[in-house]
């Protein structure tokens, strides 16, 4: 009868000896007391999430062989992306998407707040470091030939992510709210309604009227932090699970030297 | 790309990855020096320069020259030199769309299981072209001066000529700059395409030919008569010294 | 459906609620009319005179609910979103002067209100100028006793600068001139100048809502800045529902 039960389930299997326990020593010291702590937690995590094996599919895969700085510029990407999630936080903290003051704000923003200016600079040319960081991340695809099988969706994926970051930069762009920006933004909009057919009716939606009125940067400011972003870490996450599923391409001139040799370096 | 050649390419990249290392901690490692880097580089720039805001936002202006952030410099480019009105359209939507689904596109054209750059001399040549025509234009957009002023310094032979005829260029300059002139005619980076360059004007015409021309132009340039004579003199004299060379 | 084809196979050796499925999709299309109950379909614990199995019923539930409940706040959303498209904004008129101070030989720039409760935001500069009997040739009704014409260049929206010495409008951006009557002289716009109606109250000029021009100066109502109206652009480029000529002119 005993063989017939079911397998003890994963989670309530014996789990191996924790630092306090397998020390040798007779007590255990603090400082193994505070890892087991943390072993202890984790494990009372993982026993109701079951991360751990995801958690070590992303972080324990291998990288193919021959990979170079060319490889970082994604996650640069990203990077960028989280600075400028962060720092356009604070900056919402103090602006105000409204036609009369939303200069005033700006200013008093860049001039009064503490590190006011410098973190708005990060923000400014975050937003330019992160198109850089995605151009060249396009361009290094490009070259390796990285966008071809299995990895076409990943590359489609990443030209939405392109697309959704040239109109964060181009609806950020309309929110300090200085001539550039509102000439910039004039003529943005112009170039939208130049599509036959749907760009009037464009127009009227990305201005929220027929001229530029009392809700439209209201409407810009709603996009830029909300709609956009939300696109953006939804598509950057499927991005990254392709990544981690069809792994790093290899470098294309590089040939695999089957097992004559057999290596084994590195892990 | 078949089935045999999708079959090779997965067998060599497992392979290839087999014999990789794991991504923590070595790739991370690398990403996180690039971190590094990447945030040292955007403090740096914020530190050096800054965030400054420009004069308040102004519809009523007629005197404001909009220019876009840098990385449309291109874009930007590419609709001042698309002249004729029926294919400003294009040019504005047209071109990026179809640029935009071109790029969205390629992995399902470009299906050749080739990945070595030195092998795709189609896709090296595409992409250089492209990246060569984004920098002209981007140098072109970024150069592109006002019509409502000239961005030129005297050049020598005014200045060698003294204070009196240094002064009069300068006014000569203010009045080219005042009166539409570079709505039509280029001089040096400023000014537009739709008539000749004046950048070297005085090599090719006679002081008296030019003040001619202004009181009795070729259509469709508007008669200068309106200017008072001072200032069409000055003009005739700084357009008389607009012989070319460094601007 | 790749399954229509084997529908007779399927039918004889089902083996999974998936092959129902199948089987479900390929019976609507190929034949609606022959098995009007899930008995004749042979599916198994059918009930006597049942049409519809439990699970199709339960799918289209799962779908209709969802879709109802999805809907629910999309349309809502999207509706208010898209409304202002459908605003129709009302022909305001302003004063800006006595009619003695507009020549016909050339512009004075006046400052107008477009938009209210935003401000400097919702100013821009028009340039007025009286009808001009030897110059402009457009038939004269009440509304263009004085001649009014916007900043906004036809080509991207940039603002135009009108030079009294070169009797032409400038644009600063991509090249744009405009000649005194504000029709295209060179460069890219593809349209003339836009224009506002004009009247005259009690010896004050009034100038009104903006219109758009064609190539031969007729009226449309009004467009963005990149939208032709000769030929086929005024068909693709409509007119807005929020703003529109006013009518009879």
């Amino acid at each position: 009868m005993a063989n017939l039960k079911p397998p003890l389930p994963r989670a309530l299997r014996p789990k191996p000896k924790g630092p306090s326990e397998d020390n040798g020593k007779a007590k255990p010291g603090r400082k193994e007391k505070l890892a087991q702590k943390g072993i202890s937690t984790i494990d009372w995590i993982d026993e109701r999430t079951a991360l751990s094996g995801g958690a070590r599919w992303v972080m324990f895969r291998k990288i193919p062989r021959g990979t170079n700085w060319f490889y970082t510029l994604g996650s640069a990407s990203l990077f960028a992306f989280l600075s400028q999630a962060v720092t356009g936080v604070i900056l919402a903290m103090y602006y105000d998407p409204s036609a009369t003051r939303a200069y005033e704000s700006v200013r008093y923003l860049t001039n009064e707040v503490f590190l006011g200016e410098f973190v708005r600079g990060m923000h400014k040319w975050g937003s330019t470091v992160m198109v850089i960081l995605v151009f060249l991340h396009m361009g290094r695809t490009f070259f390796y030939g990285a966008y071809k099988y299995p990895r076409e969706l990943n590359w489609v994926i990443g030209v939405v992510l392109l697309i959704l970051t040239l109109f964060m930069s181009f609806t950020g762009y309309l929110l300090p709210f200085d001539q550039r920006s509102f000439w910039a933004t004039t003529v943005g909009v112009a170039i939208n309604g130049t599509g036959p057919l749907v760009g009037p009716y464009l127009n009227d939606f990305l201005r929220a009227g027929p001229e530029f009125g009392v809700t439209t940067l209201a409407r810009f400011y709603a996009l830029h932090m909300l709609v956009l972003p939300g696109a953006m870490a939804a598509m950057i996450g499927a991005h990254l699970y392709l990544v981690a599923r069809l792994g790093t391409t290899a470098p294309p001139w590089l040939k695999a030297d089957i097992p004559a040799d057999s290596r084994k370096d590195g892990t | 790309m078949n089935t045999r050649e999708k079959e090779a390419y997965l067998r060599e990249y497992s392979i290839l990855k087999s014999q990789g290392k794991p991504f923590f901690p070595y790739s991370i490692a690398k990403d996180a020096i690039m971190a590094c880097v990447v945030m040292a580089s955007i403090i740096l720039m914020s530190l050096t320069l800054g965030a400054e805001l420009g004069p308040k936002v102004d519809p009523t202006t007629t005197t404001y020259t909009p220019r876009p952030e840098w990385y449309f410099f291109f874009l930007f480019e590419v609709l001042r030199v698309v002249k004729p009105p029926s294919l400003t359209p294009l040019a504005a939507i047209g071109v990026p769309t179809i640029c935009m689904i071109l790029l969205f596109l390629l992995p399902f054209y470009d299906r050749s299981p080739e990945r070595r750059p030195e092998r795709r001399p189609i896709a090296m040549a595409a992409a250089f072209f492209t990246i060569a025509a984004m920098a002209f234009l981007t140098y072109e957009g970024a150069n592109a001066g006002s019509p409502n002023q000239i961005d030129m310094e005297a050049p020598e032979a005014v200045v060698a000529q003294g204070a009196a005829n240094l002064r009069t260029w300068e006014s000569g300059k203010q009045v080219v700059a005042q009166s539409g002139c570079l709505a039509c005619h280029k001089i040096g980076h400023n000014g537009g395409t739709l008539g000749p360059d004046l950048t070297a004007i005085g090599g090719r015409l006679a002081r008296q030919a030019i003040a001619r021309t202004l009181v009795n132009p070729t259509a469709p340039m508007p008669a200068y008569t309106e200017l008072d004579e001072k200032k069409r003199d000055d003009l005739v004299e700084f357009l008389a010294q607009l012989k070319g060379g460094e601007h | 459906m790749f399954a229509t084809t084997r529908t007779a196979a399927r039918l004889a050796h089902r083996k999974s609620p998936r092959d129902a499925r199948f089987h479900f999709v390929a019976r609507e299309r190929k034949q609606p009319k022959k098995k009007l109950t899930t008995e004749e379909a042979q599916i198994p614990g059918a009930f006597e005179g049942e049409t519809v199995s439990r699970r199709r019923f339960m799918t289209g539930t799962a779908h209709a609910a969802s879709g109802i409940a999805v809907a629910a706040f999309t349309l809502p959303a999207v509706g208010f979103a898209v409304a202002p498209v459908f605003d129709k904004q009302e022909p305001r008129w302003e004063t800006v002067g006595p009619v003695g101070d507009f020549p016909d030989d050339t512009y004075v720039p006046r400052t107008l209100t477009l938009v209210r409760g935003i401000g400097d935001v919702g100013k821009s500069t028009v340039y007025i100028r009286k009808y001009n009997t030897d110059l402009d040739d457009e038939e004269r009704d009440e509304y263009n006793e004085f001649i009014a014409i916007s900043t906004r260049c036809m080509h991207l929206g940039c603002p135009v600068r009108f030079v009294a010495a070169s009797e032409r409008f400038i644009c600063p951006c991509h090249g744009g001139v405009y000649d005194f009557q504000g029709k295209v002289d060179g460069g890219p716009p593809v349209r003339p100048l836009d224009r506002f109606y004009t009247r005259i109250r009690n010896g004050n000029l009034e100038v009104g809502p903006r219109f758009s021009v064609n190539s031969e100066l007729k009226r449309f109502s009004p467009r963005d800045p990149g939208m032709p109206l000769d030929g086929i652009g005024q068909y693709l480029y409509p007119a807005r529902p929020s703003v529109r000529k006013l009518p009879n002119t």
